[in-house]
């Protein structure tokens, strides 16, 4: 008995199906399907993951998209029987999709006559066959002869016997021979609760209110060929054609091959013959004084294998972008494993040099004939200056011929609950109770205390239902949305090798295949990131007269000695607080270390637990040795070239994957599967079929099995965030020429920073308080003194001749003031310059609205006026008197000088103020919030942050301050961690899972707290250990004395 | 909230299920402006024994005009204190504040201390001290005078009221003016409402049954006449003897279409009077009428006659029928939408209008449906063929015809959720027909498994 599954719906026909595409394959192939068609409504998103699933497990895929009509045309399952067909498939839902809004697709049958030649069609009867469904189907048998079909189920509803007669009857009238499906919603019958909820979400009702918008039975999975054969027992023919119809497709998603856009060339010239002119010119750049024979040599390497893989386009389209950026001045690097080529280095795509000592970056890592697959290069430009980048290359190589690829938008752990409980009629506050209950992703789902603790009982059956199915929803995609920048070029038309369709941004338009489609299928594409830190470094470099980071002098040693004291806030990469504590430890001394740096505070060695050993190793309190096999098995030192340069610990994604055919012996398929399984383990965990191959390998092989396990738990921790070294290479440049700058101009890189938010880890307050520290003076935002971006007012110039370094003071920015609107505040800087010297006088000439006036009157910006906020605040409202006019409506007309009598507001209390500028722009200049309670924190016996240091380890103490930053790293079990900022610094505390679960609401909602607990002490990194807290929020409010509870004044930000 | 409240960390407008999770064991129930709305307004109407002009000041403040009344109660202060008195008798918690003006009574009796009784010219001194809010000032105005140092009513005064108008507009000045009585406010008294009430005093108590059931009819008389006076009709009635002893016995009727027809009200309340017990005799009969709508004068025409006939002719015979059954034994049977059979009707009021009256064809349904399925003995071929003989209450039936199987799954939302795909909660319905022509709804629950016989149930017949 054979049967094919002709029409199966997944999940990507969202809100619809209830299994991921890869389910339906690996159940068709267990139940010895002969194929299985995928056909979800209208698109052909998740058809790439059913298809590399099948060509994984060995079971045929057929690729289709269930057509549904606006005009009353009956649905239809449509196959391309070619890979033309395919073709003009997808052009016929990009034309629908541009037709609708984003995520809409609205085809009109028409559309299928125009885009019909070579496909296969199973028309899908309605409910309700009458008159005008006959006529329909004889018309789409007669335009399709021979190549229509009508497809029959058997739901199990009262009277499918008599349909399927009706059906058969019709069929045959019409010459459209009646083909069984099962309409397959789902892998297994245990899926129709989580397909019911789905369809109340879709309808936006209560489960116990859908009523018969729910399926009547658990029926809609996939079906063994011997069930299929007894449903359909008075027809066995209809069974038999499924085999048939899918014995015509002869179109697999492999023979989309990809072919590379063109690029101009000078005449005459070949395009690899133009790109090793490019290459050769670039090198001279690149090494001024000649480059090194290996340079040399590596280059000829490169190019000859880039010619040999035909990728030369490849290299010239990237060329040609980040060289049109250049041209505008826009900075860009290239991250990834295209640092590990040399081409890449002299067409500066990337900034570092594979070949410099220790970089030991290996061009196979980027491009290699065995794993023949192409090239991925990731550039970061400047995130104020991307859009630029992205409206070139469309302009480039027109809309035809270029798009950005999907995001699939998952269901989340947040998302799911909401989605769920609100099906399943629970009320907002339960759902908003559980979610609010949710950090970041869950495993098992949400435990029992936490459910407790936001005042639900975790025993009640609506609440086990509803964490039980969004479980189950969890990972589910919910919608599509643009890439950030990841675009496909091609030569070919575009929309005839993928549909396109509208994004939510106007113009806008994106695949529906992600970028794990678009590697599954060996298509090419091209990342263009947006990066916060290039932003201000460009900014930076701008002001210092630096035209190139290569300029920046390497191997500084005041700024090793600056990063080794964890000194580092805003620095690129290792300014978060896990990064500040192995600062100290690890005391990077070159560039080298810096890549280890960036690559060590990350899941993959934390949960490898290989960052101890290598920290112990490094201070010299641990020998270095390699782990070995048994003799009989290799050589004791077959580890040593894989893990010399990290002192036999392993610490890079480069590393597993070699320790996997080094040590464990995997096959170059193997490693590969391996490889691709890290790229998806995020959302479908598929990492642990290979963990029983690399332990049991390695073990078998004489090494430690400890070692083994710890091994793939990193590559496990790799999955959710792979780090490869070429990767830590781009990004410790950043580090450095960051780093650099901080140290040497520490005003120029406070002003850089603030003029690029937001970005990184602090807020201004942060930035501002660290340049300070520095010796940086700071000067508030004022209009007689202020543009919109902070500047640098000079102070004078210390030392002489070469040493000669000027010192600024940076000037606040407008852009400081919250809620004041960007043009505003430039016709405010050209009204000055005008010549602008009275309240008045700005006000008319910059013809700025009461709303700005009063920002900045409120934000204390008047001061050079000689008003302070309460002055100003009561100048600005009388310059028109307030009749109804429209807050935004600019004050036309302003009048004479006012003959108003004297009358004096009541002073303003420093505290006052300072509580005014946290709510106005974020940070005061004038004072900490906490100065003012120091007297109360002495009092609970709390010491300053700054006095921390010189306390012992594991003495009690307490420390209060402004809560900064909480965060709960995935791999630290449960534990939290709670920056805390007071007038002296900042203070970190750890809060272990059982304190946090007795201190919850404390630590989640508190905006000023102390925390009591135990000193630890680990070099130079402090923390305190918190064992209870002392909840001070509710007394910020006694700053503003004057009554009116006041709101958080600083928001702290939590990390998931 | 009270200090016992306060004092565990609970606030007004805290979210429940933080409140919850604060102090665990909590009990909470909904929101319910629409019946605070109408506390207040009950609470109104009772203030109508202190002054007839009573205002509502949602959603928790009332406010009386208590001119040339206090003296009744020997001056304000013992006003105030027979006021207070009285609530807190009833549970009611409250502030009460006398002034001289709307605004100064509000800013005292919501921020002043305790019972706060203000002397003609005493308002500025009392109200001074008293934050900008007491003014009723909201939103930006109020967060901008507090920026400025203006943080009570005092310095809000002691600004020049020229300056304040031309930054904050006339607002700010207005609400001062209406706290030291300089303006007025408009004032919006509610008026007692004006119930549908009848009431017959006897000068002798009356106790037989027969004298109950003309006083009914009296009563109803009173009633009816004024309510077709103004053009109205009732569907409910309430009907309350009361007592020598104090003691109220009271009856209710309803009637499925407004009405008010005297006769067939008192004829409605009959048989129940059996059921009052009048003591030692009755002195006051009141009937009051719920539920009043605006009913058009009869006006029979020939063509609306089929439903005139159709209405008056059904509707007494459901509100008799309903009188003797209960209101709950009569209804109408509306297609629910719900795949279990068992719910997939609701019942509606007799006459009411129906909101889906459409049943699926496709889905045939027995026109009689046992509210319990009867068990069967059925012979059928696995795994779900229909059944080629059954035996039900003894008598055996050999299918002759079969339809089905007609799969329904339960609904899983109602059991435990590790039992959701439970094959056993799965019933295939079939419509099978005997040789004598007679059509049953059978079912066999839970799928085949190879296990223990299925169990078979007849749930229904057909014609």
């Amino acid at each position: 008995m054979t049967y094919a599954e002709l029409q199966a719906t997944t999940n990507y026909d969202f809100l619809r199906g209830a299994s991921h595409p890869e389910e339906l394959v690996i159940a068709a192939k267990a139940l010895g399907l002969a194929a299985i068609g995928i056909a979800d409504r209208n698109t052909v998103a998740g058809v790439v993951r059913a298809w590399a699933k099948g060509r994984e497990i060995g079971q045929r895929v057929l690729t289709g998209a269930r057509l549904d009509f606006a005009d009353g045309t009956p649905s239809v399952l449509c196959y391309p029987a070619d890979r033309e067909a395919w073709g003009r498939l997808t052009r016929l839902l990009t034309v629908g999709q541009r037709r609708a809004k984003k995520g809409e697709c609205h085809l009109i049958g028409g559309d299928l006559m125009e885009h019909g030649e070579g496909q296969l069609i199973l028309v899908v009867p309605p409910p309700r066959l009458d008159g005008a469904f006959e006529a329909a189907l004889k018309r789409v048998a007669g335009e399709f002869l021979g190549r229509a079909w009508l497809a029959a189920a058997r739901p199990y509803a009262a009277q499918d016997l008599k349909r399927l007669a009706a059906l058969d009857a019709l069929a045959r009238e019409a010459g459209a021979p009646m083909v069984a499906v099962n309409d397959v919603l789902y892998h297994g019958p245990e899926r129709r609760p989580l397909q019911d909820i789905l369809t109340c979400i879709r309808e936006g009702c209560v489960i116990t209110e859908a009523g018969p918008r729910l399926e009547a039975n658990a029926e809609r999975h996939v079906k063994s060929p011997a069930e299929m054969a007894r449903l359909f027992a008075r027809w066995p023919e209809a069974v038999a054609r499924t085999v048939e119809v899918a014995g015509r497709i002869g179109f697999d998603l492999g023979q989309l091959k990809y072919e590379y856009p063109d690029e101009p060339v000078p005449p005459g010239k070949s395009a690899i013959a133009h790109l090793t002119d490019l290459a050769w010119a670039g090198a001279d750049w690149r090494y001024p004084a000649g480059a090194p024979e290996t340079v040399k040599a590596t280059l000829r390497h490169e190019l000859a294998l880039i010619e040999e893989l035909n990728y030369p386009n490849y290299f010239l389209t990237v060329h040609d972008i980040v060289h049109w950026a250049r041209g505008q001045g826009i900075l860009c690097q290239g991250r990834g494993s295209a640092a590990n080529s040399v081409v890449c280095f002299c067409l500066g795509v990337t900034a570092v040099d594979p070949t410099a000592p220790d970089h030991d970056l290996l061009f196979a890592r980027f491009i290699s004939r065995e794993r023949d697959e192409p090239p991925d290069i990731d550039v970061d430009f400047e995130h104020e200056r991307r859009e630029e980048v992205m409206q070139y290359v469309y302009e480039r190589y027109g809309r035809e011929r270029a798009a950005i690829c999907a995001t699939v938008i998952h269901y989340r752990p947040r998302s799911a609950i909401r989605d769920v409980g609100k099906a399943l009629g629970l009320t907002e506050d339960v759902t908003a109770a559980l979610a609010g209950t949710v950090w970041g992703t869950w495993g098992d789902g949400i435990p029992d205390d936490h459910i407790r603790q936001a005042g639900l009982d975790p025993q009640s059956p609506d609440i086990r239902r509803a964490t039980a199915l969004a479980g189950e929803i969890l990972g589910f995609p919910r919608h599509l949305s643009q890439h950030v920048g990841g675009f496909v070029l091609t030569k070919r038309r575009l929309d005839e090798t993928v549909p396109i369709g509208n994004a939510a941004m106007k113009d806008r338009t994106f695949l529906e295949w992600d970028k794990d489609d678009i590697d599954a299928l060996g298509l090419m594409k091209v990342d263009v990131l947006a990066l916060g830190m290039l932003t201000a470094i460009k900014k930076a470099m701008d002001a210092l007269g630096i035209a190139d980071m290569a300029d920046i002098p390497e191997g500084d040693r005041g700024v090793y000695d600056m990063l080794s004291r964890a000194d580092s806030v805003g620095v690129f990469q290792v300014e978060s607080r896990a990064q500040m504590s192995m600062l100290p430890r690890l005391k990077p001394r070159k560039f080298y270390d810096l890549v280890i740096e960036v690559a060590i505070v990350r899941p993959g060695p934390i949960q490898g637990d290989m960052v101890h050993p290598y920290l112990r190793r490094r201070e010299g309190i641990e020998a270095v040795d390699y782990p070995a096999p048994s003799p009989e098995h290799g050589p004791a030192d077959e580890l040593k070239a894989v893990l010399g340069k990290t002192l036999g610990v392993p610490l890079f994604q480069e590393q597993a994957m070699r320790l996997a055919i080094e040590a464990a012996k995997f096959t170059p398929e193997e490693a590969n599967g391996l490889r691709r399984s890290m790229a998806t383990f995020r959302h479908h965990g598929g990492v642990g079929v290979y963990g029983e191959k690399f332990i049991g390998g390695m073990v078998a092989r004489g090494y430690d099995r400890d070692f083994a396990q710890r091994c793939f738990r990193q590559i496990e921790g790799f999955g959710s965030y792979g780090f490869p070294e070429s990767h830590a290479v781009s990004f410790a440049k950043l580090v450095y020429v960051s780093a650099w700058i901080k140290h040497h101009h520490p005003d120029v890189f406070c002003a850089a920073m603030l003029n690029s938010q937001p970005m990184g880890f602090y807020q201004a307050a942060q930035l501002v308080r660290d340049a300070r520290e520095h010796g940086v003076e700071v000067r508030a935002a004022d209009v007689m003194a202020s543009g919109w971006d902070s500047g640098l007012e000079e102070l004078g110039s210390v030392g002489d001749g070469a040493q000669l370094i000027r010192q600024s003071a940076v000037r606040l920015g407008l852009r400081q003031i919250r809620g004041l609107k960007r043009e505003e505040a430039e016709r405010l800087v050209e009204a000055r310059a005008a010549g602008a010297r009275t309240l008045e006088d700005l006000a008319r000439r910059a013809n700025l609205s009461r709303q700005s006036l009063e920002l900045l009157a409120e934000a204390d910006a008047l001061r050079s006026l000689g008003m302070d906020r309460r002055a100003g605040l009561w100048a600005v409202k009388a310059l028109a008197p307030e009749v109804k006019v429209e807050a935004q409506a600019p004050l036309l007309a302003l009048m004479g000088p006012s003959a108003e009598g004297d009358f004096d507001l009541p002073a303003m209390a420093l505290p006052a103020h300072v509580a005014e500028d946290y709510r106005t722009a974020g940070l005061s200049l004038k004072a900490h919030p906490c100065a003012f309670f120091r007297p109360l924190l002495t009092g609970l016996g709390a010491v300053t942050a700054a006095g921390l240091k010189d306390m012992k380890d594991g003495r009690r103490l307490s420390v209060g301050g402004l809560v900064l930053i909480r965060q709960r790293p995935g791999t630290a079990k449960g534990v939290v961690f709670v920056t805390l900022e007071d007038e002296t610094g900042s203070a970190n505390a750890v809060v272990w899972r059982d304190v946090f679960t007795a201190n919850r609401r404390a630590v989640m909602g508190s905006a000023f707290l102390v925390v009591h607990g135990r000193l630890q002490r680990a070099g130079e990194v402090i923390h305190v250990v918190a064992e209870r807290f002392t909840d001070l929020s509710g007394r910020l409010a006694e700053m503003k004395n004057e009554g009116g509870p006041v709101a958080r004044l600083v928001r702290s930000r939590d990390f998931h | 909230m009270d200090e016992g409240a306060a004092a565990l960390g609970l606030f007004v407008g805290q979210k429940a299920t933080d409140a919850t999770a604060l102090v665990p064991g909590l009990a909470t129930a909904e929101a319910d402006p629409a019946a605070d709305r109408a506390a207040l307004e009950a609470l109104s109407d009772w203030c109508a024994r202190f002054s007839p002009a009573v205002a509502l000041d949602p959603p928790d403040g009332l406010i009386l005009d208590i001119t040339g009344v206090a003296n009744l109660w020997g001056g304000e202060a013992a006003m105030a204190g027979d006021l207070t008195a009285r609530l807190a008798a009833s549970g009611i918690p409250v502030r009460v504040a006398v002034a001289g003006a709307d605004g100064a009574a509000w800013a005292l009796a919501h921020f002043g201390a305790g019972t706060t009784i203000a002397a003609p010219g005493e308002e500025m001194a009392r109200l001074a001290p008293l934050p900008t809010a007491a003014l009723r000032l909201e939103g930006e105005t109020a967060a901008q005078l507090a920026r400025l140092g203006l943080t009570t009513v005092g310095a809000l005064a002691g600004t020049p009221r020229d300056q304040l108008t031309r930054r904050f507009g006339p607002e700010v000045v207005r609400r001062l003016d209406q706290a030291m009585g300089r303006a007025r406010e408009a004032l919006v008294f509610r008026r007692p409402p004006n119930p549908w009430f009848a009431r017959l005093a006897f000068a002798e108590p009356i106790s037989t049954p027969g004298d109950l059931a003309r006083a009914a009819g009296d009563i109803a008389g009173l009633l009816c006449a004024r309510l077709e006076a103004e053009g109205r009709g009732a569907r409910r009635f309430e009907l309350c003897f009361h007592r020598l002893d104090g003691m109220a016995q009271r009856l209710c009727v309803g009637l499925s279409l407004a009405g008010r027809e005297a006769d067939r009200i008192g004829r409605l309340f009959a048989p129940h009077l059996e059921s009052v017990d009048p003591g030692f005799g009755i002195e006051v009969v009141t009937l009051a009428a719920e539920a009043v709508e605006r009913l058009s004068p009869r006006q029979p025409s020939l063509d609306d006659g089929a439903r005139i006939a159709l209405e008056e002719g059904i509707a007494p015979l459901i509100d008799r029928l309903a009188g003797r059954l209960g209101a709950a034994a009569v209804w109408r049977a509306e297609p629910y939408p719900s795949h279990a059979p068992e719910r997939a009707t609701a019942r509606r009021p007799p006459l009411s209008e129906s909101e889906n009256e459409t049943w699926d064809l496709k889905r045939p349904r027995p026109l009689r449906l046992f509210s319990r399925p009867e068990p069967i003995e059925a012979i059928a071929p696995v795994p779900d063929d229909p059944p080629v003989f059954f035996r039900w209450r003894g008598v055996a039936h050999r299918v002759r015809r079969a339809e089905g199987p007609e799969r329904l799954a339960w609904e899983w939302w109602r059991v435990a959720f590790d039992q959701a795909a439970d094959p056993v909660l799965v019933r295939d319905y079939y419509r099978v027909e005997d040789e004598a022509g007679g059509r049953f709804w059978l079912f066999r629950a839970g799928l085949h498994t190879g296990g223990a016989p299925a169990k078979w149930w007849l749930h229904g017949l057909f014609g």
